[in-house]
């Protein structure tokens, strides 16, 4: 038997989670298919490059989060960052289709793949966090509690930031990984395509 | 990020380059090349150059073209062309890229027999029979040449035959070519090869008409329109 707790959690924060994966993979499934059934298989050739620079615009939330671009809402630019990022990766997988040829674009292709989910995971913790620090802190403060009991209080919440920075720490690595494999391919189209 | 990270994942960054470089035809290559180019399979430079692709001035250091479809690049008489005629130096340019591709992932792209006949000259491109062998059929095997007269040079199939300028065939004619044209035979028909027109039913009708001479029906029936009877020599007679 579910917690009212459990079943928060799971609807607010797993089943979008799983959504978004999920409609990722069938997106991709769908738009393969329909690019080989149209006979545009070709055109899935090139959707690297929209989406390669997508994923790139949309690093610009991370230079609004860290004050490198002092313009702009940064809740805005986080909206742009998982639109763009998940756009972006949908026009990779379908830029991969099914085609097992080299392994450097390959390894690229899951370290994005691995990314996004951790995004994903990023953007559930965070919504969390959101929610537990702006509920319960309030919650405590009006209860008239100490400032030590209310800093005991919000012992989850931070948790919750912590959770937040230890999935930092997981996140920046992977798409460090993905952008140097990423590149590694990018470079090696540049070195010996044609362009033609 | 802590160091010990950064370590191992500068580490493992390098040691996937080094051997992107080692073994580039499997890390960064789109696929195995054709049988003929396996023994170039780690050397990418043999064909491609830095940042602008295969080029056909590589490709032509081995493959001369007065010589393919002759010989060998060792120099050897090719035992089995692939065409009877070599046409290789019948083309307007040299454009290898246009119509071969080495890697299997690059090959998917190609769709296979796409050849583009405006890359040869106009007379050789008048010489469909130098490539292609004429279809084994009685339709077929009549005709020498002049392909062009029914197919065009970007698709065999469909044909741009013209029935309607011989017999429209309307909806009640939407049939097999067979029930005309029977065991396929192009070169004869039959109009008695449905119930409609039982050669009894044909022969009291004309003869109503006075018309003795009724063996070649599309003579005068173009189509199946009664008002479109057209009689050579005796003008357009219907009322």
């Amino acid at each position: 038997m579910t917690t009212p707790g459990t079943a928060s959690l799971w609807r607010n924060h797993i089943l979008p989670f799983t959504l978004l994966v999920t409609l990722l993979g069938v997106a991709t499934v769908i738009g393969d298919y329909l690019l080989h059934r149209l006979d545009l298989a070709w055109v899935g050739r090139y959707l690297g490059i929209p989406g390669t620079l997508l994923i790139i615009g949309s690093l610009t939330y991370s230079l609004r989060k860290r004050k490198v671009i002092a313009s702009g809402n940064v809740k805005s630019w986080l909206s742009m960052h998982e639109i763009g990022t998940w756009l972006g990766s949908w026009m990779v997988l379908l830029h991969a289709g099914v085609h097992f040829n080299a392994i450097l674009p390959w390894l690229a292709t899951i370290a994005m793949g691995v990314n996004v989910i951790s995004g994903m995971v990023g953007k559930m913790l965070l919504k969390r966090s959101r929610e537990h620090v702006q509920a319960q802190r309030e919650h405590y403060q009006l209860r008239g509690l100490s400032k030590a009991e209310v800093e005991q209080s919000v012992f989850w919440e931070s948790v919750t930031f912590d959770a937040m920075a230890k999935w930092r720490k997981v996140h920046i690595p992977i798409f460090i990984a993905f952008a140097v494999l990423a590149l590694g391919h990018i470079v090696s189209i540049f070195l010996f395509w044609g362009w033609r | 990020m802590s160091k010990i990270l950064k370590i191992v994942l500068a580490a493992n960054l390098i040691v996937l380059a080094i051997l992107a470089f080692v073994y580039p035809h499997l890390m960064v290559g789109p696929g195995k090349l054709i049988p003929g180019h396996s023994k170039l399979e780690t050397d990418c430079f043999a064909c491609h150059a830095p940042f602008s692709g295969a080029t056909t001035e590589r490709c032509t250091t081995c493959h001369k073209p007065e010589e393919i479809g002759k010989l060998t690049t060792l120099g050897q008489p090719i035992q089995k062309p692939l065409t009877s005629t070599p046409f290789h130096q019948k083309l307007v340019k040299q454009d290898c890229l246009a119509c071969h591709s080495d890697h299997a992932g690059v090959k998917r792209f190609h769709i296979a027999g796409r050849f583009n006949h405006a890359l040869l000259q106009a007379d050789a491109r008048k010489e469909c029979q130098s490539c292609h062998k004429s279809p084994k059929d009685s339709l077929h095997e009549q005709i020498t040449g002049n392909c062009s007269q029914c197919h065009t040079q970007e698709k065999w199939v469909p044909a741009t035959f013209d029935h309607d300028k011989y017999f429209v065939l309307d909806r009640d004619h939407n049939v097999k070519c067979a029930t005309c044209h029977v065991r396929n035979d192009y070169s004869h028909y039959t109009c008695y090869g449905c119930h409609e027109h039982s050669p009894e039913k044909i022969r009291r009708e004309h003869i109503e008409e006075g018309i003795r001479d009724f063996k070649n029906c599309v003579e005068c029936h173009r189509s199946a329109d009664e008002d479109d009877i057209r009689m050579p020599g005796r003008g357009r007679e219907r009322d």
